[in-house]
């Protein structure tokens, strides 16, 4: 008898209440008794703020003390008992609907990871526990986000590590490769990948098909939808992948691969939060220092994992938008900071500053003049700013398309503050109060509404 | 149901109707870091200069030229006074006269080249894109622009130095950043 698995993933919001996991346990059942052996995958139960939700877990520990690290291993094992109870509540939920089913940690589904803590990836997946679960006649359900790592595989046990972003999506698609199924399907709260955020552009149709490299590409410039992970897993494994509404009947998006998507298009509109961007002037140092102090700060921002978006280097000065949220990590550790660069005979004391000088900043010029040449750095600031992002298949190369896309924000007043562009898309830098309306701008001048 | 093919699971100790091939361990996400560096050449970079104010406006103007040309530009860069783009090198000749004609004052670099330094879901690994633009810098070569993709960054810069980042890099291999 030919098998027919389809790994099946249900989002947090789709098992975030009772209700909610009767239903997602209701799209179980009815693919089971149309003769196809799900596989189903959890995320932890709600998001941000609620009880179960990894967030919360995490407050546990900093509640304690913030200024304490929690170590990442016993954070792991923190973290994963939300898919954990997930797994072992949808389970119970489709046995009071009759149905037999089988919570698995992502160790005893036979996931391997590498030994990175909180981003580690997967390595293997030996999905033999899952078969025998489907050989009983019983529904597998399957922590998402989660695997285990040994270094000696010939010892018991392992250590627990957590996927990272996009963990769960992560898991189905690898449990989808794996077990040679014949769909992955990752269900959520909306109809499937849109041509841009509904709260910004109301009537955003659904893309019927993109392509990994869109999705990719999309989750890149800052929107969330299926996990670039995710993609790349269904796609080098040829697996039908599709996105969802675990609350509505639409088909949702199948996810291809660029061969079976020749076609030329604009994609979708994507737009960041809130952003900080940062433009270094580097006129005022030495040309041959120029390499020096450039390392030191984008090592620094390496050091301390901070976010670039936009960036914008050139011979005078480099430049790069973060995370309004990381901000405070960029201010504390490059306000102030001190390069000295060149022997001794030549040695030039470089002071970065971030906007304008801080009494400490300026108490610090003035001590270290005192032994010799001191030259400022300083980075102009433009504080709540957005990137929006155009995403096409195909269509960048094409003459005009940033005329057309810079002459609709000319024309209503919407100051692009910075652009950047590659294969796959073009951005515009604007001042947050405009963002909303810069995507529904963008969004009809690229006639997005008629995109399926 | 295949769980009843008892038969089979006798004979195996393990899933009754699967194939060994199907419960193999497979390896399944790409590494980590730099995966490879690729370079592609023959591009000039063209910067349009002192424009009228508003600058904005002038812009259009010249992206309207560019356009009505028929040249495709890269690499948009707003500058205080102007903009810069890179265009395919074959085109240059085409943009000189295009500008000139319009009289927009210009300066053209030719012999441009761009490093596309590999490496999957950078968005994913925290400070992994200013770790790249780090290694790049810390070569020595003279970056004119840089852009970023989902697994990749793009490096505008001389073809020489571009050939040369790219044998560094290789020397040095390309795990992790």
């Amino acid at each position: 008898m030919a098998h027919n698995v389809h790994v099946m993933k249900f989002g947090g919001t789709s098992v975030a209440t009772p209700e909610a996991r009767m239903i997602s346990a209701m799209r179980v059942i009815s693919a089971k008794e149309k003769g196809i052996q799900p596989v189903v995958v959890v995320s932890a139960i709600g998001r941000r703020g609620m009880p179960y939700a990894t967030d919360t877990f995490i407050n546990l520990l900093k509640e304690i003390d913030p200024t304490v690290e929690p170590d990442p291993r016993e954070l792991d094992l923190l973290i994963a008992c939300g898919e954990i109870m997930s797994s072992v509540i949808f389970a119970h939920t489709l046995k009071t609907l009759g149905h037999t089913a089988m919570a698995f940690r992502g160790g005893q589904a036979g996931i391997r990871t590498d030994g990175v803590f909180g981003n580690a990836r997967i390595v293997s997946i030996n999905p033999t526990a899952l078969f025998k679960c489907i050989d009983q006649g019983a529904i597998p359900v399957v922590c998402g986000f989660q695997g285990v790592f040994s270094e000696d595989r010939t010892l018991p046990g392992g250590e627990l590590t957590t996927l990272g972003r996009g963990g769960s999506d992560t898991t189905a698609s690898a449990l989808g490769a794996a077990m040679h199924a014949t769909a992955v399907e990752i269900y959520t709260d909306v109809d499937g990948v849109k041509t841009a955020d509904p709260d910004a552009v109301k009537e955003a149709p659904t893309l019927r098909q993109v392509t990994y490299d869109e999705v990719a590409e999309i989750a890149h410039l800052g929107a969330k939808v299926v996990h670039p992970r995710a993609a790349e897993i269904a796609m080098n494994y040829n697996i039908p992948l599709w996105v969802k509404n675990t609350f509505s009947d639409d088909i949702g998006t199948e996810i291809v691969s660029r061969d079976k998507f020749p076609g030329r298009r604009v994609t979708g509109v994507t737009h960041t939060g809130k952003l900080v961007f940062l433009q270094f002037d580097l006129s005022a140092s030495e040309k041959t220092h120029r390499g020096t102090l450039e390392a030191s700060i984008y090592g620094t921002m390496e050091r301390y994992g901070v976010q670039l978006f936009m960036l914008n280097v050139s011979p005078e000065s480099t430049g790069f938008a973060v995370p309004r949220d990381q901000y405070a990590i960029v201010q504390d550790v490059l306000d102030g900071l001190v390069i000295p660069v060149g022997d001794s005979d030549s040695r030039v004391v470089y002071v970065f500053q971030l906007g304008k000088a801080t009494p400490e900043v300026e108490t610090q010029v003035k001590l270290l003049e005192s032994l010799g040449e001191v030259r400022r750095v300083a980075a102009k600031l433009t504080e709540g700013c957005s990137m929006v992002s155009v995403v096409g298949h195909e269509y960048m190369q094409q003459p005009g398309v940033f005329l057309r896309a810079l002459e609709v924000l000319e024309d209503e007043q919407i100051g692009v503050l910075q652009t950047s562009d590659s294969d796959f898309s073009l951005s515009v830098l604007v001042p947050e109060a405009d963002t909303m309306r810069t995507v529904k701008l963008l969004h009809a001048r690229f006639g997005l509404a008629e995109v399926v | 149901m295949r769980g009843k093919d008892k038969g089979m699971t006798q004979q195996t100790g393990s899933p009754s109707s699967f194939s060994k091939s199907q419960i193999s361990e497979t390896d399944f996400e790409k590494q980590r870091g730099i995966s490879h560096v690729e370079v592609r050449t023959g591009l000039t970079q063209v910067h349009i200069l002192d424009l009228d104010s508003p600058t904005s406006k002038s812009r259009l103007k010249v992206m309207k030229v560019v356009a009505d040309a028929k040249i495709s530009l890269d690499f948009l860069k707003l500058t205080p006074t102007g903009m810069s783009f890179v265009i395919p090198a074959d085109q240059t000749q085409l943009i000189a006269d295009t500008l000139t004609k319009a009289n927009i004052k210009n300066q053209l670099a030719t012999g441009r080249g761009i490093v596309l330094v590999h490496a999957v879901n950078m968005r994913d690994e925290e400070g992994m894109i200013a770790g790249i633009l780090r290694q790049v810098i810390e070569t020595g070569i003279t970056v004119d622009h840089a852009s970023d993709m989902h697994d990749r960054i793009l490096i505008v810069t001389d073809e020489s130095q571009a050939e040369r980042f790219k044998s560094l890099i290789e020397k040095g291999g390309v795990n992790g950043s």
